[in-house]
């Protein structure tokens, strides 16, 4: 009756927030009984849930402003990460700098959010190996699963189903773990995609259906060759969040496979995401096309 | 056991259960005889004739009859149904001890403590034989259920067995003096109608029981020994073949069970003992604290026992009859005869899947008790009693269907029950610790869960919750979360019914029906007297269920209804519709179709769906006393006017909702006063004024009738009421009325009418009507009355009115609904069909063009078979990763804390898949979709030649971007590209890349190409340009997957070029105007090209004209012949001749670079004929010629590659480089 007895307060928090349902998030925390007696570190945690939530949803001001610096380091590194990721190119580096200064200090530079937080920001400067050099010793099943990804974008897919054992050896059916499980099968391709729609299946069924789900069904779809049936699942995905940025960019890889004309997803995400990868790298490919033909010519 | 049904009373001796209905007899110590309903638990009739104790009781098989025997030597038949004894038979000189119908013949046997047995045929009322032998009570004797045998057990220690051949034959073909013969010889010598055949002699002291296997030669006894025997017999003799030992005192009664190959004793010593028929074992024994056993019977049909003791009796059934099942889409799994099968509903298809394990112990209820199945993986969890509850996991291979020799080693575990729980996740209750153990489909733990509630079962909640069931409750459970999302007091449930969409549950008990929602939040609750046995969830939220003998629905809102009477039990799986599929005890999947119109008709009614109503009032037929009540009750009263045709039923249904035309019309039908009587108040309570004054009319009411118009402000029919009210000699009500109108004059006239001269005089002089004040006086005399002093007078007058015509503001009366749905829906289907009538000639439209394209297309056929692309690249996309040579892998260290800098190694970046891509191919496409756009480029150039990229940039980009799909993985963190490949497939193994998925294909060319086609058709030249255009800039791009494609591919390159050419001499051909020649040396030039039929008529027809305005006839004539040449229509081929007519023989005027006699190709920059053996360049991509001038330059016609280059050739598919 362990369990029972003290329930996790913070569990459906989580597993919306790793399903997508952000909003869900922030109104959840609202919806914790007061009762409820957070211990320090689980307040630690609902306020980093809480925040990174508002940074996904892109209210990044809110975060910056609402952090005092008087708070925790898991705050801190939170609002660290909101800098670098709203901040330009000399706000990027002091915020690089201010986490390296925490995580060498001895008494916080192990807090699992804080390496968290360090692993993205690492991630996003692609400089993977560093990035592992803070999460691979893990600690939290998001570490854990930080460590997939990080393998993923190393396309090491082989180290990334090892990272992968090893969550699932702690809990199989952890929400992070059944996702990085799809991540790993998705990127492995093959039969394997079949699991991983099976996963993302399995997850539509326990939780709303959120963009992030619905991306990840129709990601299967698309790589089982199913275009049309991934463009519907793409269209309401869109529904929920017409600006999201996954979707619209699938949408453009979907409709162009269709055969269909892309611009006007194309052109959404140019304005809503200018920095989206899709944008991206249609404007290096461009560039490298002129490039190439000049070389040529 | 299960027991069904317990009665207390005195003790019981006899009991006989009635072949069909479900009844029992049971005769009682007391000399009662009661007879009970077993299934709703009543008496329905006692009996009590008999002095002192009833011992033994039968139904009649067919006849409406039973027969008792009692210790006052009596046998009493008696009708049932009248409730009467109808006679008795006196013959037996002690206690009778059992009686019994002969199954066929109009005889009884009974058994005496006279030592005899005696056969009476009950429609003579005599005694047909006497069995004597036994030489001491007998106790028990009965009819073989098929042969003229009547075995009998005594106290004299011996079972006999009696042959009774001889009297069937007397009565098959009876002679009167035979007949009394034998009565003579029954009466002298104990008869010889039926003799003894055996003798069966073991049991130490006095025997009990006896009876016969129903099919096989074999005898079961019980005896004071406390031992039960069994006998064989053939047709010379009988032997003892075991005992059964284990009772502990006089055995009363043994039987062989019908279905099963058991035998069921019970004893004094207070226990029902279960046995093994052929291994002699014991299996199972039940026991009674304080009351022995006495009677034992078993149903004729059904699979009942009932037994009798000191102070009641029971019945009971041994196992349970219901087959396991689970429901799963369109199937539905279950297990019949050790077989676990599965039934499709639409295709009603059986299938055995695999056989399943017997139970390794011989003990009762073994049988699986619930199945789990999981769709995904195709694993079945079978629950069963066995060891104290215990599980079994198949997983089942999906090729395996129908096949019957498939067996395999299921995995087992102990547990109360299993369910699944998500796609492989399944738990087990363990019910000692009250948790849960989620397991995998290795039947591994993964996970344990303490439940928060005292739990006896569990069931399936949607993914990863559990629906746990206690004593007087049910919960839902969130596995993971451990949380409890639902809770509801329920109390003792059984089964639970979840609806197809999971939002509504159904929890079946015992005797009620309790839906709720998915939160378990309370809905309605049914109680019903029978027990509840299954039930599912129609499409359309309705919960069909079955008790033992009905069919019910259960509405939302918690109405229900019966659908159907049953006569044995049924197991609902799945409602489709009016189709309701169940399964039967047997295990055998069935489908009852029943009328859905009447839960549906109620159901839309609830949902307020007035439009199904109407629909359904319209087409069915669906009415009766039940549905009009309903409505009535359900407040629709409109609705139900509908159905209804009896006037007084219509007349109150149209007052009760305010239908106040009909109800008039009714009134009239009815005609009678209390109903006009009745409309009249409900006008009035609308405030329609006309119907208030017709139904007072119509009632001749002239009091109301008078008063209506007095507030209605019709003065003048006030008057004209105040005269009929004098006709009719009414004094008060002609005063009333005058009253009403403030008419003075004419009150004094009344009263003096009437004789009230004191009353006349007071009013007049009060009115100031002086001159007949005084004539009253004048007649009064004396007698003038005194008018009240110092009071000041005031005139009479009636209110004036608020509206002096017509009807009142009318109370809004609701029959909107109905009369507005009717027209409603009827506007809506000629809406429709003026909609389907629109598309129709949209159609036909459509059909024209197509009609004309498939004539372009003509035979040639390009639309070849695209689908047989055979892939034969399989291998070439096997890249794999284990090819490239990794770093040693440096082993992360896992060890928590600080540490973590300091030892680890990150392992080296892998490859990308876009790279993977590009390392062997050298196709063109595949390197532009991995972003190689300068090696893309480079090959482009090797092989075709193509100089000119900027036409092709917007296609690199589109297929770049559409070769990477994107995760979001973690939030705020970067998102994951991930490579689309191509010719996925189940089977491919992961990790092993294929080629990039492409966004040009070469079935998108070919209905460009469709495009292209129309557009010239349509004579849209310079979209057509452009479309074919856009086909040639794709093609170098493109990857196909055969040889036969490439083939094809190239074809397209030919086709299209063609048509280029064409194009820009026929647009080159519009600009120039002054030039007449040259427009029509090109005119014939575009002759030249490969063109479709369609296209070359049209391109001859213009040739033609252009060459006869201009006078060269001989190339008019040319054309118009070609023309004819090529299937032209009516209307071309008559232009066509008539230029031939006019031209033959004659010249042309002006000389035209055209020599149709020598065969050219046209050069694709200048335009000019370039005739057979002339040099010529021509384009290494699209193969156009030109002139050798133009070697060099940039090709025209595909605007992409050098004239005259260096090329390998096209390159688009892997199998070319093999």
């Amino acid at each position: 009756m362990a369990g029972a007895a003290s329930p996790d307060h913070l569990f459906g928090l989580r597993n919306s927030f790793y399903v997508g349902a952000y909003q869900a998030v922030i109104t959840g925390v609202q919806a914790i009984p007061a009762r409820a007696a957070l211990s320090p570190d689980a307040l630690a945690e609902r306020d980093s849930l809480l925040y990174r939530s508002y940074i996904a949803i892109g209210s990044h001001q809110l975060v910056i402003d609402e952090i005092g610096p008087g708070a925790a380091t898991p705050l801190q590194a939170v609002r660290l990460l909101t800098v670098y990721l709203s901040g330009g190119a000399g706000g990027k580096e002091s915020a690089i700098r201010k986490l390296n200064e925490l995580l060498a200090d001895d008494a916080v530079g192990s807090n699992p959010i804080l390496r968290l937080v360090a692993g993205t920001v690492l991630m996003h400067e692609r400089d993977y190996a560093g990035a592992l050099k803070h999460t691979n010793s893990g600690g939290t099943m998001e570490l854990l699963a930080m460590n997939v990804q990080i393998c993923l974008q190393m396309h090491r897919s082989d180290h990334a189903e090892k990272q992968l054992r090893i969550m699932q050896q702690l809990d199989e059916d952890h929400t992070l773990t059944q996702l990085a499980n799809a991540w790993v099968d998705l990127v492995m391709g093959g039969s394997k995609i079949q699991e991983a729609h099976l996963i993302f299946q399995d997850l539509s069924e326990k939780y709303p259906a959120t963009c992030l789900i619905l991306n990840g069904k129709a990601l299967c779809l698309m790589h089982m060759g199913n275009f049309e049936d991934a463009e519907g699942l793409l269209l309401e995905s869109l529904n929920k969040d017409a600006k999201d940025a996954e979707t619209l960019a699938n949408l453009v890889v979907c409709s162009l496979n269709l055969g269909k004309s892309a611009s006007r997803y194309l052109n959404q995400l140019k304005l809503a995401h200018p920095d989206h990868m899709l944008v991206k790298r249609m404007s290096s490919a461009e560039d490298s096309f002129d490039r190439a033909c000049q070389a040529i010519s | 056991m299960l027991t069904k049904f317990e009665t207390k009373s005195n003790r019981v001796k006899g009991l006989s259960f009635h072949p069909r209905r479900p009844w029992i007899l049971a005769s009682l110590h007391s000399g009662v005889i009661q007879m009970w309903d077993y299934r709703m638990g009543t008496l329905l009739d006692r009996f009590d004739e008999h002095d002192g104790p009833v011992r033994g009781v039968h139904f009649h098989a067919t006849q409406p009859l039973f027969v008792s025997g009692g210790d006052d030597y009596k046998i009493k038949v008696w009708n049932y149904k009248t409730h009467r004894c109808l006679f008795t038979l006196h013959g037996h000189l002690d206690y009778i001890r059992t009686v019994q119908f002969h199954h066929e013949y109009p005889w009884i046997v009974s058994a005496s403590d006279d030592q005899t047995i005696r056969i009476w045929n009950w429609q003579s009322r005599t005694c047909v034989a006497v069995l004597t032998g036994h030489n001491h009570y007998v106790m028990c004797a009965s009819f073989h259920p098929k042969e003229d045998l009547v075995v009998s057990a005594s106290l004299d220690q011996t079972v006999r067995v009696w042959d009774i051949g001889a009297l069937r034959k007397k009565t098959v073909s009876p002679a009167d003096d035979i007949l009394r013969l034998t009565q003579m010889n029954t009466d002298l010598f104990g008869g010889v109608d039926a003799v003894v055949k055996y003798v069966l002699e073991g049991h130490d002291r006095g025997v009990n029981w006896a009876s016969f296997h129903p099919t096989l030669p074999l005898i079961v006894s019980g005896a004071d020994d406390r031992q039960v025997k069994l006998w064989r017999m053939n047709d010379t003799k009988a032997w003892e073949v075991d005992t059964l030992r284990g009772h502990m005192n006089n055995v009363s009664c043994v039987m062989f069970h019908a279905k099963q190959d058991i035998i069921v004793s019970n004893s004094e010593d207070k226990s029902i003992r279960i046995w093994d028929a052929t291994k002699r074992t014991g299996i199972q024994t039940f026991r009674r604290e304080h009351d022995r056993f006495w009677i034992l019977s078993a149903h004729p049909e059904m699979n009942l026992l009932a037994a009798g003791h000191d102070s009641g009796m029971i019945v009971f059934k041994l196992e349970r009859e219901r087959p396991a099942f689970s429901v799963s889409g369109d199937t539905v799994f279950y297990v019949k005869d050790r077989f676990l099968r599965f039934f499709e509903f639409t295709t009603q298809k059986e299938v055995q899947l695999a056989p399943i394990r017997r139970p390794g112990s011989v003990s009762l209820n073994q049988s699986p008790k619930t199945l789990s199945y999981s769709p995904t993986e195709n694993a079945v969890l079978i629950c069963s009693d066995v060891d104290g509850g215990s599980y079994e996991l198949y997983i089942v291979p999906k090729d395996s269907a129908g096949r019957a020799d498939y067996l395999q080693d299921a995995k087992k575990g102990a547990g109360g029950s299993a369910v699944f729980v998500a796609r492989n996740r399944f738990a087990v209750l363990e019910k000692s610790s009250n948790q849960v153990l989620v397991k995998n489909l290795k039947n591994e733990i993964v996970k344990k869960s303490p439940l928060p509630i005292a739990t006896d079962a569990i069931y399936y909640a949607g993914t990863g919750n559990l629906l746990c069931k206690a004593e007087d409750r049910v919960t839902i459970f969130d596995l993971q979360q451990r949380l409890i999302l639902g809770e509801l007091q329920a109390p003792s449930v059984k089964y639970v019914v979840w609806s197809s969409d999971m939002e509504s549950v159904a929890l079946l008990s015992k005797h009620a029906v309790v839906i709720a929602n998915k939160k378990l939040v309370h809905r309605c609750t049914l109680h019903e007297t029978i027990r509840v046995k299954s039930g599912a969830w129609d499409e359309n939220g309705v919960f069909i269920y079955t008790t033992l003998n009905h069919i019910k629905y259960c509405l939302p809102n918690g109405d229900s209804g019966i659908i159907k009477t049953l006569d044995v039990p049924i197991y609902i799986t799945r409602v489709i519709g009016n189709n309701i599929f169940c399964l039967d005890r047997d295990g055998k999947n069935k489908l009852v179709t029943v009328d859905a119109s009447e839960y549906i008709f109620k159901l839309a009614l609830l949902r307020k769906r007035y439009d199904h109503v109407m629909s359904m009032i319209k087409n069915s037929q669906l009415c009766g006393q039940a549905v009009i009540s309903y409505l009535q009750q359900k407040g629709f009263p409109e609705v139900a006017l509908h159905f209804v045709k009896d006037e007084k039923t219509r007349f109150n249904l149209a007052l009760e909702s305010g239908n106040i035309q009909i109800a008039v019309a009714s009134a009239k039908e009815i005609d009678d006063k209390d109903h006009w009587y009745r409309l009249g108040i409900e006008a009035l309570r609308q405030g329609n004024v006309g119907i208030v004054e017709y139904a007072y009319q119509r009632t001749k009411n002239f009091e109301r009738l008078a008063f209506l118009y007095l507030i209605t402000g019709y003065m003048d029919k006030v008057g004209f009421m105040c005269k009929i009210a004098g006709q009719n000699n009414n004094l008060m009500g002609q005063f009333h009325n005058a009253l009403y109108l403030g008419d003075a004059l004419k009150r004094v006239e009344i009263l003096e009418n009437a004789g009230q001269l004191p009353l006349a005089y007071i009013t007049a002089t009060t009115h100031g009507l002086t001159e007949i004040a005084d004539r009253l006086a004048a007649e009064l005399g004396e007698n003038i009355p005194s008018l009240p002093e110092g009071k000041a007078r005031s005139l009479l007058i009636p209110p004036a009115p608020l509206t002096a015509s017509g009807d009142w503001p009318l109370l809004r009366v609701m029959h909107g609904i109905f009369e507005g749905g009717l027209d409603a829906t009827g506007k809506a289907e000629l809406e429709e069909d003026d909609e389907a009538a629109g598309a129709d000639w949209g159609d036909e439209d459509l059909d024209m063009v197509d009609a004309s394209e498939a004539m372009a297309n003509g035979g040639d056929g390009f639309d070849a078979e695209e689908g047989e692309a055979n892939e034969e690249d399989g291998e070439e996309g096997g890249w794999d990763l284990e090819d490239l040579e990794l770093p040693p892998e440096a082993e992360t260290p896992k060890n928590a804390g600080n540490a973590r800098s300091a030892v680890f190694v990150a392992p080296p970046p892998g490859m990308p898949v876009s790279l993977i891509w590009t390392q062997k191919s050298s196709l063109a496409g595949e390197h532009a979709a991995a972003g190689n756009f300068d090696t893309a480029m480079r090959l482009l150039s090797r092989q075709l030649g193509i100089k000119n990229f900027a036409p092709l940039k917007p296609l690199f980009v589109d297929l770049h971007m559409g070769s990477h799909s994107y995760l979001r993985a973690l939030a705020t963190a970067p998102i994951i590209p991930i490579a689309v490949e191509k010719g996925w497939s189940e089977s491919a193994s992961p990790n092993v890349r294929g080629p990039p998925a492409l966004v040009f294909t070469f079935p998108q060319m070919e209905d460009r190409l469709k495009a292209a086609y129309k557009a010239t058709t349509d004579g849209k030249f310079p979209e057509a340009l452009r479309q074919f255009l856009s086909i040639l800039h794709t093609i170098p791009l493109i990857v196909v997957d055969s040889r036969r494609e490439v083939d094809e591919v190239k074809e397209l390159i030919e086709i299209v070029r063609e048509y280029v050419l064409g194009l820009r001499m026929e647009l080159k051909r519009k600009e120039l105007r002054d030039d007449v020649n040259r427009q029509q040396e090109l005119a014939a030039y575009f002759t030249n090209c490969k063109l479709q039929r369609v296209h070359m008529r049209l391109v001859l027809g213009s040739a033609m004209g252009l060459c006869y305005k201009q006078k060269n006839f001989a190339t008019a004539e040319h054309f118009a012949r070609m023309l004819l040449e090529n299937n032209p229509n009516e209307a071309q081929a008559r232009r066509a001749r008539q230029v031939q007519q006019q031209c033959s023989g004659k010249k042309d005027s002006s000389e035209l670079n055209y020599d149709y006699r020598n065969p050219f190709v046209v050069c694709g920059a200048t335009y000019v004929p370039i005739y057979r053996g002339q040099k010529d360049v021509s384009c290494p991509y699209c193969g156009s010629r030109f002139v050798p001038s133009i070697e060099g330059q940039l090709c025209t016609i595909c605007e992409l590659a050098v004239v005259g280059a260096d090329a390998s050739g096209l390159l688009c598919s892997p199998t070319q480089s093999r």
